[in-house]
């Protein structure tokens, strides 16, 4: 069996996964029912990293420890465990491409340069939504293959789940306080989503510091670390060798944008 | 001596990771005052999922036809529940030494509610499957994110104090807990349909 092969049976499982089926209606849900009046996008553009990303990281998890059930098919193929792993990798396309069509749902409603993005450029504006619609519901589906290849217990997606959302709302706190500190900034950019505009239902919204481009870089730095992490189980040989040469150049090249997207942007918060 | 083989075959690495998953979600919440509202919620949703891990029974096979009932047995294993409620309970008081300016008595009730939701789940899955806990407590766990993620929920059910001008986070818990009381009490005697 080819590797497209087998990524069409992995497409075709994901599909029908009922966690992710549940994902794309709460998604479409809360597209349907948000307010088109807002004062920013933090009112609307977190629920779709929740529901593709986090239970899209679900869903992944469960696809992947039900490996054990295409066994009786795959197993007797002569491919090999890191070839089956990318093959379940492409799933993530599914909440990729929902999470793209959103997006472009979003603009229709909200069009870039609104004043709800506050005081960005229109490309980093754009940024600022690719990092928050698109990336997350990418990166949230690899993370569930790695968490599934490496973790045999089965409640480990949920529980990671809410650490990331608990975690999310926390680094996000010294922000509102500290708007201009550089280390609310860096422990707000360290998380796989982040805002970057507050507006506390107000009329005026900040713009937080940081770099969206920069971030948006982080955010494929731990796409990528994600990859690497599943395609490293039971890799043998070469293969694994290069992996882990990858992985540590991932984890570098992750290390250095996170530091310049916390150094990048606005040197101050911005008040509009 | 059957109590403490029974207890010894819980699932405790799983009740005990994940009560203590909730026991860090909830600490953070409980050291920075103004997360609270935010991370207590996911901390009590954590310990939900806990609970729906206590009937699990890898060897429910041999368990099921021993001559002990359903009902004891269920007594036996909900000694384990002792395990997320003592940690719910750990970051109520911490909270309140703490100061957290919460409603103590709806929050307590927020917390037996959510772990009897999970307890009440897993007894019911139980009949059917020897280790409901991993389907279980994934069920309980979407199931309790509706009202925080979604924003149409939100506005009318609250599972948390003091909540906003729908349903009472007071009234959706005694609702659960008399609810999940008659889920236990009917699984435990044998009525449910696939009983083992």
């Amino acid at each position: 069996m080819t590797a497209a092969a087998l990524a069409a049976r992995e497409l075709r499982r994901f599909v029908v996964n009922p966690v992710l089926l549940l994902a794309a209606a709460f998604t479409a849900w809360a597209t349907v029912t948000t307010p088109r009046a807002i004062t920013e996008i933090d009112t609307a553009n977190w629920y779709v990293a929740v529901f593709l990303g986090g239970f899209g990281m679900m869903a992944t998890f469960w696809l992947t420890r039900s490996m054990r059930g295409s066994e009786p098919v795959a197993g007797v193929t002569p491919t090999t465990l890191p070839v089956r792993t990318a093959a379940l990798c492409t799933v993530a396309v599914v909440p990729f491409l929902y999470s793209v069509l959103l997006l472009i749902g979003f603009l229709h409603f909200y069009p870039i340069g609104d004043r709800i993005y506050g005081a960005f450029s229109s490309p980093t504006q754009a940024a600022v939504l690719v990092g928050q619609f698109v990336v997350p519901s990418l990166g949230g589906s690899l993370l569930g293959v790695a968490l599934g290849r490496w973790v045999r217990f089965p409640g480990a997606a949920f529980v990671l789940f809410l650490l990331l959302f608990g975690w999310g709302n926390l680094v996000t706190l010294p922000s509102l306080s500290h708007p201009d500190s550089t280390a609310a900034t860096a422990l707000r950019l360290f998380a796989p989503f982040s805002f970057f505009t507050f507006a506390g239902n107000g009329p005026d919204v900040t713009t937080w510091r940081g770099s969206p481009w920069f971030f948006l870089g982080w955010q494929l730095a731990l796409c990528t670390i994600a990859v690497l992490v599943a395609l490293l189980r039971d890799a043998e040989g070469r293969v694994r060798s290069r992996v882990i040469r990858a992985l540590a150049t991932t984890l570098a090249l992750a290390v250095i944008l996170l530091v310049l997207a916390v150094n990048g942007g606005f040197a101050q918060a911005v008040h509009a | 001596m059957m109590v403490r083989s029974m207890l010894r075959a819980g699932a405790w690495p799983a009740v005990l990771v994940i009560s203590g998953a909730a026991v860090l979600m909830g600490g953070c919440g409980v050291a920075f005052p103004a997360t609270a509202t935010a991370l207590l919620p996911i901390a009590f949703t954590l310990l939900a999922a806990a609970a729906a891990f206590v009937l699990d029974e890898p060897a429910s096979l041999v368990v099921d036809v021993t001559p002990t009932g359903p009902a004891r047995r269920t007594g036996i294993r909900a000694v384990a529940l002792l395990a997320p409620l003592g940690a719910g309970a750990a970051l109520l008081l911490a909270g309140a030494l703490r100061g957290l300016t919460l409603l103590w008595a709806p929050t307590a009730l927020a917390l037996a509610g959510n772990v009897v939701l999970g307890f009440a789940v897993a007894c019911v899955a139980r009949t059917r499957t020897g280790e409901p806990g991993p389907r279980a407590s994934g069920a309980v766990v979407l199931v309790l994110l509706v009202p925080t993620l979604l924003p149409a929920v939100a506005r009318r059910v609250s599972t948390f104090p003091p909540g906003g001008d729908g349903l009472s986070s007071n009234a959706v818990w005694w609702s659960v807990l008399v609810a999940g009381g008659a889920a236990v009490a009917v699984s435990v005697s044998g009525r449910l349909p696939g009983l083992r």
